[in-house]
């Protein structure tokens, strides 16, 4: 397959990120940093120390993960009884109650996903590091597809905070948030941004050093 | 040229810079590394605060759930139920539970645990608040003994918890009674305690009663203070009658125990942690004194002892002395007599004053000497009292009820007897009781009414009777002369008798003259005092017309 388009590296040419204003890169300058003659912003050829940071922050996100998922999400006092409920207890109460679609939901959005997305990030972060040139189109589509997702976890925190503002009937029922909508939340957002820092034009170099 | 190549050359000799890609530490590892602090704070603080993990043994595990069910100590959360299983051989529950890291000192062999449910009882409600929550166990920690993670949990809740200021005490009674755990313990009618629990004492075979005593009334509970029995209501019927005794509404229902001193007795020191005392029947017991010194004796009786029941009074000259312990029943086989062993027991302490040689005695300890002297010379002066008469004798206390008493007094008309010191214990000689000796007095009455000559009295009666008849036969024949004679002799005065009140009739009747003129002679009385009448209103009107005459004839 003979790639017959010329891509902007090896043109010389830089994309700015913010107007996305193209222009020439200049030549091995020592002192100074390019800089989009347009609007002014800093020019990369590509984002800088992409793989570094998303490796970064999906391990920071691994790591929150494990609170989020160990400690009690919500902390329900109804009647004078307290429970403190995790995510898994939530879901695995849903299903004895019958409400599989709710469990369902809850499971997709707050457990399934943000793991499925580290999954997703890593095989990315792995495939250019052992520089794979297996279906590149795949692995860019895996990459939006995570971009998208990703706010979509966030239901579970709404959930958490929409309870916690609407149940408050005293001593009747009480739900309170615990740590882990905390740790869950920084997954969340540490996912988005490892996606948000990954650069999917890495794919294609690789793939494009290959066929040189 | 040749001088620029020449420098080129050199310059080109010198070795090229290495351009190497720049390690430099990226700002956003920082990220992770926050995430792994984080993380390992979590993983530490989980570590060191999770706390032992130990069992309880219930019979039951109603209301417990796991997972759920908390362990509390003054409503604190101590411990959290992971699981509930049967025990091995199915007799039972065993609860596994989680504590927190702060209860491992106090999970010891003397530490306690029960399941708090609601309770709803005579005179006492809690737990109320676990039909919302549900039940949970509660803990009476402490730190002594040897530690352990097996515990036997309790099937009913304590009453007391650990750090309550008092002190606990023991009670050794006969029996339990309406006492049970949560019984109060009155001090002057201020509820001061309650009954902690209660076991049987298999060697005394009596109950020891536990009970706990809270502050600042545990001070009150002195070396000598005596503790009695309040429980309910107190009816007692006995020789001296018919007695009622409450506490309160409180004890009446649910029996209790209250406490004081003798009214004879001086304060003593403050009792120690579980001293032990025993428990008084009553009120009006704890102020009868205790004696040590007792002595027994063995009364015979061969009559009726119905309504003699052990606990009686033994009397002397009305005062009591001692108690009848037991009665029983001897049947001798040789004479097929029946007689009743009665025993009973004497204080001889009571009798405060002894009358000696020097004379009256009142120094309580020479007494005592001379009461530890007199069992002694007991042989000697129980003889000495016999000769004098000295007899025990069944008497009824109370007429109403029929109880009996002994009583001890001296007879110097009974018939001679002597003290017995043949069997276990001395046998004092005994007089029949005094409806016994009516009983007699009337057999022999009867006895001499037997000895009344009824069939000559009869023989003479019957002449008597023959003599009477002939009376009546006399009395009959003149009967009939009355009737042939005498009655129409009777008629004819009858008739003239009615002729003559005929005759006044006719002078007096209301037509007769007599009855006419008096007639008139009313109304002319009437008419005549009519005129006296005005004339006397005319006089009071105008006196001076008795002088001076009618006004209108002076016109």
């Amino acid at each position: 397959m003979k790639v017959t388009r010329a891509s902007a590296l090896q043109l010389g040419l830089v994309s700015c990120h913010a107007c996305h204003l193209l222009s020439r890169k200049p030549k091995a300058s020592t002192h100074g940093v390019a800089c989009c003659p347009r609007c002014g912003e800093e020019l990369h050829q590509r984002k800088p120390n992409s793989l570094m940071r998303t490796w970064a922050l999906v391990l920071a996100a691994i790591i929150f993960y494990i609170p989020a998922n160990v400690l009690p999400m919500t902390i329900t006092s109804a009647l004078g009884t307290v429970q403190a409920d995790t995510i898994m207890s939530g879901v695995i109460y849903f299903m004895q109650h019958g409400s599989w679609e709710i469990a369902l939901v809850i499971f997709t959005a707050s457990v399934f996903v943000p793991f499925l997305k580290f999954v997703i990030l890593i095989y990315l972060l792995l495939s250019i590091h052992f520089k794979s040139i297996k279906r590149p189109k795949d692995r860019t589509r895996l990459y939006r597809f995570t971009e998208a997702i990703g706010r979509w976890s966030m239901l579970d925190i709404y959930v958490v905070t929409i309870l916690v503002a609407l149940v408050k009937l005293g001593f009747l029922a009480d739900i309170e948030a615990g740590p882990a909508a905390l740790y869950f939340a920084l997954v969340v957002v540490t996912t988005m941004i490892a996606a948000e820092s990954f650069d999917p034009r890495l794919i294609w170099d690789v793939v494009e050093e290959k066929h040189e | 040229m040749s001088e620029e190549n020449s420098e080129m050359k050199r310059a080109e000799q010198a070795p090229e810079a290495l351009v190497q890609t720049k390690r430099s530490f990226s700002i956003i590892w920082v990220v992770p590394i926050i995430a792994l602090l984080i993380g390992g704070w979590l993983t530490f603080k989980a570590m060191t605060e999770k706390g032992p993990v130990i069992t309880i043994t219930f019979e039951t595990a109603e209301g417990l759930e796991a997972g759920k069910t908390k362990i509390k100590f003054k409503d604190v959360e101590v411990g959290k139920v992971t699981e509930i299983a049967l025990n091995e051989d199915q007799s039972g529950v065993v609860v596994t539970a989680e504590m927190t890291k702060d209860s491992k000192r106090y999970l010891t062999e003397k530490t306690t645990f029960w399941v708090v449910r609601a309770t709803v009882a005579a005179g006492k409600v809690s737990g109320l608040g676990t039909l919302l929550s549900g039940a949970y166990i509660g803990v009476n920690p402490s730190a002594e003994g040897d530690k352990t993670k097996h515990f036997k949990g309790l099937e009913k809740p304590p009453l007391i918890t650990a750090g309550m200021p008092g002190r606990h005490f023991v009670l050794q009674s006969k029996e339990l009674g309406s006492l049970d755990r949560g019984s109060p313990v009155y001090y002057r009618g201020i509820k001061v305690g309650q009954v902690v629990d209660y076991n049987f004492d298999h060697d005394r075979d009596g109950v020891d009663i536990k009970f706990f005593i809270g502050a600042p009334f545990h001070k009150k509970v002195l070396e000598n203070s005596r503790f009695w029995n309040a429980s309910g209501v107190d009816l007692k019927m006995d020789a001296t009658g018919i007695k009622l005794d409450t506490q309160s509404l409180v004890s009446i229902m649910l029996g209790g125990i209250a406490f004081d001193l003798p009214t004879y007795m001086e304060p003593g020191k403050e009792a120690e942690q579980d001293r032990v005392f025993s428990l008084f029947k009553d009120r009006a017991s704890i102020e009868e004194k205790t004696y040590t010194f007792k002595q027994h004796y063995m009364l015979y009786f061969d009559q009726n002892v119905r309504g003699l029941s052990p606990g009686a009074p033994v009397e002397l000259k009305g005062l009591r002395i001692g108690e009848v312990v037991d009665v029983n029943l001897e049947v001798n086989q040789e004479t097929h007599t029946v007689r009743i062993p009665v025993l009973i027991v004497v204080e001889p302490e009571r009798v405060d004053v002894l009358v000696t040689e020097e004379g009256v005695m009142t120094d309580k300890e020479e007494i005592q000497e001379e009461v530890e002297e007199s069992r002694a010379d007991l042989k000697y002066d129980l003889a000495e009292q016999v000769e004098k008469g000295m007899r025990a004798q069944l008497k009824t206390g109370n007429l109403l009820t029929g109880q009996l008493y002994i009583d001890i007094d001296f007879y110097p008309d009974a018939p001679k007897a002597k003290v017995e010191f043949a069997g276990e214990y001395p046998i004092l000689p005994t007089l029949p009781k005094p409806f016994e000796q009516i009983t007699e007095s009337v057999a022999r009455i009867l006895k001499k009414v037997e000895k009344i000559p009824f069939d000559k009295i009869g023989k003479d009666l019957q002449v008597a009777v023959e003599a009477l008849t002939g009376t009546l036969n006399e009395i009959k024949t003149m009967s009939g002369s009355i009737n042939d004679e005498t009655v129409p002799r009777i008629n004819a005065s009858l008739d003239k008798l009615e002729d003559t009140l005929e005759g006044i009739k006719s002078t007096l009747g209301p037509d007769s003259a007599i009855n006419y003129n008096a007639r008139q002679v009313t109304t002319e009385l009437a008419l005549a005092i009519r005129s006296i009448r005005s004339l006397l209103e005319y006089l009071e009107r105008d006196p001076q017309a008795l002088i001076l005459g009618k006004e209108g004839d002076k016109k």
